[in-house]
C-alpha cells in the first residue's frame, strides 16, 4: 500500500453498517465496512525547505523512503506512532495537516541515532526529527517542549561559564518547566546516593553548587559562542519568514 | 609484563563535566585503574564542556567548536597526541568534531572564526587522535597484560557489558572500528567483555549491549527513560546477569534513576547491581573498593562483591 493512503484509513474515515442489505444481499458489520475518500488540497510547497533550514535537516531531500530508519527507532519500538519514515515522506510532499496530527510527540527522538546507523542515504534522520520538532516550536505548532528548555537551560550555562555542574542545571530545568524537585523517586534516589558518599566528596559537591566550575578566560568564547548563535537564528527566522517575530532562543540570563 | 601500545602510555586525559558530579565514582576509578596499571593521565588543562547531548540541538558547530577547543588545547598547549575521554558523550563529541573538521569545510571556517575570536589556536583534524577507556586499557596493556596483573579473579561473578548508544553510533564517525580481526565492532561491541573476561568474570550473552536508555530525555521525558532502562535491567536479569557493567556516566546514572523511578512508580523492582567496567577491574587489580568509589554508586555492589570474596 502506497504510504500516503495511510493517512485515509482512520478511524473516523471507516464507516460499517450494522444492519444493510443493497439488492438482496445481506452485507452487514464488516461486509459493508468503507473507507470515505478525501481530497488532498492544502500542500505546503515550502515545508521541505524550511525543515532544512534548520540544523539537522540540511540532508532530508535524500531520502529513498527504505524505512529503515522506523525499523530501527527506539521510540518506535515502544510507540508505534513514532515513525520517522512517514514523518519524513509528510514533510517531502509537504503535507502539513497529516504532520501535524503527531506534533506532540516528534520531540521525543532520544537520538540514539540508531536511524543515522541504518540509514542508507545518509539522510541522518535523528537530525532531521530534531529540525522538525524546532519548526513546529518556532512555527507555534507546539509549546516548547520539555526537551527543548532542558536544551536550552544546558547550552546557556555552557554560553556563560564553558561547563555544566549538574545539580544547578537540574534545578533550572524543573523551576523553568514548572514541575516540584520533590518527585517521591527523586527523594528516594537522592538519599540513596547520599548516604553513600564520604563527607569530602559531599562538601564539595556542595561548594559546586555554590560556586559553579568554570573554565577560566571563558568570556571571549562566550561572546563569540553567542554571536554565532544569534546569527544562525536570524537566518533561519529569514528562512522561515519569520524575521518579524524573530527573538534569540537562548536567553541570556544569569547561570 | 606484557604491554602492546606504548603510545597510550601517556595521555591526555578529558574527565569532562559528568565525571565531576554524578560520574565521580567513573573518574576516581579511571585514575586508579591507570595509576594501578603504570598508565600516566595527564589532565587536559582548563578544559570546557564538550557540548554533551544538548547544544548540538541549538547549533550543531556550536558543539563542534566545544569539543574542538578541548583538543586543541591538548594539542597546541600541552604537546599531546592522544586524548582518552572515558565518557561516551565526551569521547563521541571529540570524535565527531574530528569527522566533521576532517571532512565538512563549512565546520572547519566557524572552527576558526570561533577560535581566532575566542583567542586560541585553531583545532586542525588529525593533530589528536580520540579513544575511550576502553581502547586505552584494551591498547596499552591487553588482555594477556591484564591477566598477568589481577590478584582478584571476578571468576563466578555474571557480568552484563551495556556500551549504549554514543560509543558505536553512528559509525561514520569511528573510522578506526569495524576493521576485522581485532578491531571494535559498531554492531557487537566485545572491548569491555574482552577486558572483564581477561579479569575472570563470566560474560553473559546480552542482547541489549547497545540498546539506548533513554539518556538524552532522562529528565524531560522520563516516562519514556523508565521503559527503555526497564528492558535493559530485565533483559540483562533474564540473561542471568549479577551485574551490569558500564562505561559511560550518562548510561550508568540513567540505569541507577530509572531502577529506582520503576520501582516507586511502576512497582517494577529489577534486582540486578550496576558498577562501571573500571570499577570492577580495579577490584581485579586488587584495589579496595571503596579506592574505586563502589560505596558513592547508588546501586548497593558491597554486598555482592563480598558473596564474591572481592571485599
Amino acid at each position: 500500500m502506497p504510504i500516503h493512503e495511510k493517512s485515509l484509513i482512520r478511524p473516523e474515515n471507516l464507516h460499517t453498517h450494522d444492519e444493510l442489505v443493497i439488492d438482496g444481499v445481506d452485507v452487514s458489520g464488516h461486509w459493508s465496512t468503507f473507507i470515505e475518500s478525501r481530497v488532498v488540497s492544502d500542500y505546503n510547497e515550502a515545508l521541505e525547505d524550511e525543515i532544512a533550514a534548520l540544523p539537522g535537516g540540511e540532508q532530508i531531500h535524500r531520502c529513498w523512503q527504505c524505512g529503515s530508519c522506523t525499523n530501527s527507532c527506539t521510540v518506535n519500538a515502544i510507540n508505534a506512532d513514532f515513525n520517522p519514515r512517514y514523518w519524513i515522506y509528510l514533510i517531502r510532499m509537504g503535507m502539513e495537516s497529516e504532520l501535524l496530527r503527531d506534533k506532540d510527540i516528534i520531540w521525543q527522538c532520544v537520538s540514539c541515532n540508531k536511524c543515522t546507523y541504518a540509514c542508507p542515504r545518509d539522510v541522518f534522520p535523528e537530525g532531521v526529527m530534531k529540525a522538525t520538532a524546532h519548526w513546529l516550536e518556532r512555527r507555534g505548532h507546539t509549546p516548547k517542549s520539555p526537551s527543548m528548555h532542558f536544551d536550552e537551560v544546558f547550552t546557556e550555562q555552557i554560553v556563560k561559564t564553558g561547563k555544566i555542574e549538574e545539580s544547578r542545571t537540574i534545578r533550572r530545568f524543573f523551576a523553568r518547566t514548572k514541575q516540584s524537585l520533590m518527585q517521591p523517586w527523586m527523594i528516594e534516589m537522592v538519599k540513596k546516593m547520599l548516604s553513600g558518599l564520604p563527607v569530602g566528596l559531599l562538601t564539595r559537591m556542595g561548594l559546586a553548587t555554590l560556586v559553579a566550575p568554570k573554565t577560566s578566560d571563558w568570556s571571549r568564547a562566550s561572546a563569540a559562542i553567542q554571536e554565532f548563535i544569534d546569527e544562525q537564528h536570524e537566518q533561519q527566522e529569514q528562512a522561515l519568514n519569520l524575521a518579524r517575530l524573530a527573538k534569540s532562543p537562548p536567553q541570556k540570563d544569569a547561570a | 609484563m606484557t604491554d602492546t601500545n606504548g603510545k597510550y602510555k601517556k595521555v591526555a586525559y578529558y574527565p569532562g563535566c559528568a565525571l565531576e558530579g554524578t560520574g565521580h565514582a567513573y573518574n576516581r576509578s579511571t585514575k586508579a585503574v591507570g595509576k594501578k596499571l603504570g598508565l600516566d593521565l595527564v589532565e587536559v588543562e582548563n578544559w570546557n564542556c564538550c557540548g554533551a547531548m544538548e547544544v548540538k540541538n541549538i547549533d550543531p558547530k556550536i558543539q563542534t567548536y566545544l569539543s574542538s577547543r578541548v583538543m586543541s588545547v591538548a594539542a597546541n598547549e600541552m604537546d599531546m597526541d592522544v586524548v582518552m575521554a572515558p565518557c561516551n558523550g565526551c569521547y563521541h563529541n571529540l570524535k565527531k568534531a574530528e569527522y566533521d573538521l576532517e571532512n565538512d569545510d563549512a565546520s572547519v571556517e566557524v572552527v576558526d572564526k570561533l577560535s581566532k575570536k575566542a583567542g586560541h589556536k585553531t583545532y586542525e583534524a588529525g593533530q589528536v587522535e580520540t579513544i575511550h577507556a576502553l581502547d586505552w586499557i584494551k591498547e596499552s596493556i591487553g588482555e594477556e597484560g591484564l591477566k598477568e596483573r589481577v590478584k582478584n579473579s571476578l571468576s563466578g561473578l555474571k557480568v552484563a557489558n551495556y556500551y549504549g548508544c554514543m560509543y558505536t553510533r553512528p559509525r561514520h564517525i569511528f573510522p578506526e572500528k569495524d576493521q576485522g580481526s581485532g578491531s571494535e565492532s559498531t554492531s557487537k561491541p566485545h572491548f569491555m567483555d574482552d577486558l572483564l573476561a581477561a579479569a575472570g568474570a563470566e560474560n553473559v550473552d546480552f542482547p541489549l549491549k547497545t540498546a539506548c536508555c533513554g539518556g538524552a530525555h532522562t529528565l524531560s521525558d522520563s516516562d519514556t527513560s523508565t521503559k527503555l532502562v526497564l528492558n535493559i535491567l530485565k533483559a540483562a536479569k533474564l540473561a542471568g546477569a549479577d551485574v551490569i557493567a558500564t562505561e559511560c556516566p550518562t548510561c550508568h546514572t540513567g540505569l541507577e534513576m530509572h531502577q529506582i523511578r520503576a520501582e516507586k512508580m511502576l512497582g517494577e523492582t529489577v534486582d540486578v547491581k550496576i558498577m562501571y567496567f573500571t570499577q570492577l577491574l580495579g577490584v581485579a587489580l586488587g584495589l579496595k573498593p571503596r579506592k574505586v568509589g563502589v560505596h558513592e554508586n547508588i546501586s548497593k555492589s558491597m554486598p555482592l562483591l563480598r558473596e564474591h570474596g572481592l571485599a
